[in-house]
């Protein structure tokens, strides 16, 4: 494939990088936690409490209640975030379920059983993404509430009675799975397993996507700003240049590490870091590349032409 | 004629005269022998009549009047004392003894000159002149013996019981003229004359038995009793007189049973150290009898094992009987080899104290019933016919306490019982299960406890049912291995033992279903926070103990149960400040969801149903998905990695 340099496209400010990293980090310590105290007999949970020693029960519902409040912040944070700031409006705004979700949902389904040819065109969230953001809204007010009646238990105790915090027991415990499972099977899916962004949709912490991501992600999106103008994302790449991050700014050569295809001979597609903040690729160049390949990805190309 | 007649007849008389008067003359003192003694006695009446011979004075004075009252009294003084003539000075030349044998020659005096007597005058027994008739001197002639038998040993026969009955010396050495020695080897079969029950134990003795073996050092009656001197039974004779042989160790070699040394412990012992009425508590024949003392290896013997029980009773009687209803006394009597009598605790000799000796001390009594009751010896069982390991005791917490001086601490005994211990299936017996609790909430232990207890579920089952399988003190807290409720290998020192010590029973399907106990209880209570919590290690996490209490676990229907409704708000407040209004509008161990909480059974199902639609409904879109891609890319080659 060509070796011009990519140009990227914003995905998620800093400030969203740091709520997501918040919110990953917090749910992954509450689900291991969590589940901790569920099967307090399997297998990784006596290795954790190896590790911790006797205490472990007691640290373990400390660190519970530790991710907990730093999620319940950041969901208050991001509730702030999507009412005062013009960005968090249009998320909202972006994520609002419209008719032509459904529809979405409908073509794809036609296009995964061959009824139809093309797939259907994303605008800057899918119907999958849409789900997913709600999906957790919903999930963090039901653990909230619920965690929240479970950890101050004597105050709720005597409101709730003791079948009311064995029911609140109950949705905690089931609404865990559910979000777990979620996260595993519909996120993990879309950012990680996904042959398209396979290895990993880096986004959630460079920022941005490549023009291919976008293009197979978000066609709508992407043909919206290529049809505004290229102002937008200078605007962005101001923003992103206030948080800088060195390591991907100074110490990556500006130069695309797979330009010799020849070289390698790894059988996994090669860690594509977006390493320029700036950039200067020729959009001409790359939208005549796309269209040559179809719906293929740069990605899959360029695994075809090591395989 | 007539004066031929007159003249024969004067002639005649004459001659009568003459021959009476001839015959008068010719018997002379006989007839008055008075007269002739008078002329005697004119001199020797004077007790001052003295003679010299050989340079000493000797008396020559004689007690006339008790010569007349002696049995010689008729008798003229030359009747003995041969051609004595009172009118010459000395009265005779040829100083010729007395003899009495001129008089007394018979078979009686014969037997002297063959006899130990033989040597010696009969005066010197019968005396000079004051000689007494026959029957009169038998009385008194223990009286002449002792004149010539001086030593100590033999005048002390004066203060003998057999002087005081007037038995003398006649009596064992055959008295008059037949006196003899007794050879050790007759005494017994001498004294058994008067004594024959006693020669008869005798002779059933290993002493007789010694004896007649040809050793002279066995004793025989006088050895002990002492040969002239014999007191009454009832004083101190016995230890003393054992002791005497038995402690020299020349005798007695060795260190095995039955040596000096064997016997010495006897003076360390109680029984030696304690006076009754003056001698020991317990003296040597106490035990092995006085004449009949037999080898302890004979069955008859009052010191074979089978019999000690006996023997001890005779002042022990009310520790026999007890340990001749335990289990140790039963087997003693069925003659079971491994079976205790009292010496195997108490030691033979060296009997001590109980209460002061250390070797009865709580702690050493341990290793006293370890010396039989432990591994590999004598496995014991409980009640529900487990081996029990004995030797786990040392590792209890009673054992520890001993250890550092608390005294309070029960030793073997103090569950077991001292000398009634009985096992486990023995009604009576201190360890039977109806009588456990009794055991260990005696007075100055756990008293306390055993109030509590006391009117438990668990209790009234066990005293109410036959065979109940409810649990007592040792159920729950070990028997021998009973440890500190803190210490780490105690099941109940912490939630998980305690948990699957009550779900031994609460979990047993066989239990739960033969005595209907509610179900699930274990599940329910694993599956809550509480259980999780303890499971996963929580060590404030509530176990069955926090709400069920202890010893005082009642039914939930008993207004003294913690689970009682009324008393719920104070047993969750204990950990739940907030509980006191709490409403329990469902049970706490929820079995049947749909009966007891429906809101919590629907909710539920809604969240299973939910989650197998979401998340197949997601596994479906996203599987086709991936198909769907691999395929578009397996297109252009042919590798693909995904």
């Amino acid at each position: 494939m060509s070796d011009t340099k990519e140009k990227k496209y914003l995905r998620m400010t800093f400030n969203e990088r740091v709520q997501h990293f918040c919110l990953l980090t917090s749910f992954i310590t509450l689900v291991i936690t969590g589940f901790a105290l569920k099967f307090p007999e399997a297998l990784w949970v006596t290795w954790i409490r190896a590790v911790f020693g006797e205490n472990f029960f007691e640290l373990r519902g400390t660190v519970h209640r530790i991710a907990a409040v730093i999620m319940v912040s950041v969901s208050v944070y991001h509730l702030l975030y999507v009412i005062f700031t013009e960005r968090g409006r249009q998320l909202i705004t972006d994520l609002w379920f419209k008719k032509t979700d459904v529809m979405d949902l409908f073509h794809t389904f036609s296009y995964y059983v061959g009824r139809s040819s093309t797939r259907p065109k994303f605008s800057r969230f899918s119907y999958i993404e849409k789900a997913e953001y709600w999906a957790v809204v919903w999930g963090t007010i039901v653990m909230g509430g619920t965690g929240t009646m479970l950890w101050f238990e004597n105050t709720f105790l005597p409101v709730l009675s003791n079948s009311g915090m064995d029911i609140a027991t109950a949705i905690h415990y089931y609404e865990a799975i559910l979000a777990s499972l979620a996260i595993v099977v519909w996120h993990f899916y879309f950012v990680i397993y996904n042959p398209d962004v396979y290895p990993m949709n880096k986004a959630w912490y460079t920022g941005y996507l490549t023009r291919e991501e976008m293009e197979l992600e978000h066609p709508l999106e992407l043909e919206e700003t290529e049809s505004q103008d290229e102002q937008p994302e200078i605007a962005d790449e101001k923003e992103v240049t206030e948080f800088p991050n060195p390591k991907e700014i100074e110490t990556q050569p500006p130069v695309p590490e797979n330009p010799s295809e020849n070289k390698t001979d790894k059988t996994l597609p090669q860690p594509d870091f977006p390493n320029e903040v700036k950039t200067d690729v020729k959009d001409s160049e790359r939208d005549d590349i796309l269209r040559q390949n179809g719906d293929n990805t740069v990605n899959s190309e360029k695994e075809n032409k090591k395989n | 004629m007539k004066k031929g007649l007159l003249r024969n007849t004067y002639i005649g008389s004459l001659a009568a005269v003459i021959i009476v008067l001839i015959s008068v003359a010719a018997k002379g003192y006989k007839i008055f022998p008075a007269k002739g003694n008078d002329v005697c006695f004119a001199c020797h009446e004077d007790p001052d009549l003295t003679m010299e011979h050989d340079g000493r004075k000797i008396s020559l004075f004689v007690n006339s009047s008790n010569y007349k009252k002696s049995v010689h009294g008729g008798n003229d003084c030359t009747d003995c004392h041969l051609n004595y003539n009172p009118d010459d000075l000395p009265h005779t030349k040829t100083k010729a003894p007395v003899n009495c044998k001129d008089c007394h020659d018979d078979a009686k005096i014969k037997v002297l000159e063959t006899g130990l007597h033989s040597k010696i005058n009969c005066s010197d027994c019968h005396s000079k002149h004051e000689i007494k008739p026959a029957k009169e001197f038998s009385k008194e002639q223990t009286d002449a013996c002792l004149k010539c038998h001086t030593s100590r040993n033999v005048q002390a026969y004066r203060t003998s019981i057999h002087s005081q009955k007037k038995e003398g010396c006649e009596s064992c050495h055959t008295g008059g003229h037949n006196a003899k020695s007794i050879p050790k080897n007759e005494v017994a079969e001498t004294c058994g004359k008067c004594h024959g029950q006693h020669e008869k134990s005798f002779n059933n003795s290993i002493h007789e038995t010694v004896l007649k073996g040809g050793n002279n050092n066995a004793p025989t009656c006088t050895d002990c009793h002492g040969s002239h001197r014999i007191l009454t039974s009832k004083m101190s004779i016995e230890s003393e007189s054992c002791l005497r042989c038995h402690l020299n160790s020349k005798l007695f070699p060795g260190e095995g049973k039955g040596s000096a040394k064997f016997v010495a412990d006897y003076k360390t012992s109680i029984h030696a150290s304690i006076q009754k009425n003056g001698k020991e508590a317990a003296g040597c024949s106490d035990c092995h009898g006085n004449h009949m003392i037999q080898n302890p290896g004979d069955p008859e013997a009052s010191t074979t094992r089978t019999r000690l029980p006996e023997t001890c009773g005779k002042c022990h009687k009310d520790i026999v009987d007890k340990f001749l209803n335990s289990a140790h006394g039963k087997a003693l009597l069925n003659r079971s080899v491994a079976a205790p009598t009292c010496v195997d605790c108490h030691s033979e000799h060296s009997i001590k104290s109980v209460r002061s000796s250390d070797e009865f001390s709580k702690i050493n009594q341990v290793d006293l019933c370890l010396k039989c009751h432990q591994e590999g010896k004598l496995p014991h069982k409980n009640y529900k016919g487990e081996e029990v390991l004995i030797s786990d005791y040392k590792s209890s917490y009673h054992y520890k306490a001993l250890q550092e001086g608390k005294l309070n601490a029960a030793t073997c005994s103090d569950c077991h019982g001292s000398h009634e211990m009985k096992k486990f299936d023995d009604p009576t017996s201190r360890i039977y299960k109806k009588n456990i609790a009794q055991t260990c909430g005696q007075t100055n232990c756990h008293t306390k406890q055993l109030n509590e207890y006391t009117g438990s579920v668990h209790e009234v089952s066990i005293s109410t049912k036959t065979n109940s399988d409810a649990p007592t003190c040792t159920n729950c807290h070990g028997n021998h291995q009973i440890l500190k409720k803190d210490e780490q290998t105690n099941l109940i020192s912490n939630s998980k033992g305690l948990v699957q010590l009550c779900s031994s029973c609460h979990a047993s399907v066989e239990l739960v279903r033969k005595y209907n106990l509610p179900t699930g209880r274990a599940d329910t209570y694993l599956g809550s926070f509480h259980g999780l919590a303890v499971r996963g290690g929580s060590k404030l996490a509530a176990n069955c103990e926090s709400c069920h209490g202890n010893h005082n676990i009642r039914p939930s229907n008993d207004p003294l149960s913690t689970i009682n409704k009324k008393n719920l708000p104070e047993t969750c407040g204990k950990c739940h400040p907030g509980a006191a209004e709490t409403l329990f509008n469902t049970p706490i161990h929820v079995t049947n969801q749909q009966s007891q909480s429906p809101l919590l059974y629907w909710i539920t199902r809604f969240y299973i149903y939910l989650i197998l639609i979401i998340i197949g409904g997601m596994v479906l879109h996203n599987a086709v998905d991936f198909t769907k891609k691999l395929k578009k890319k397996s297109v252009p080659a042919s590798g693909e990695k995904a």
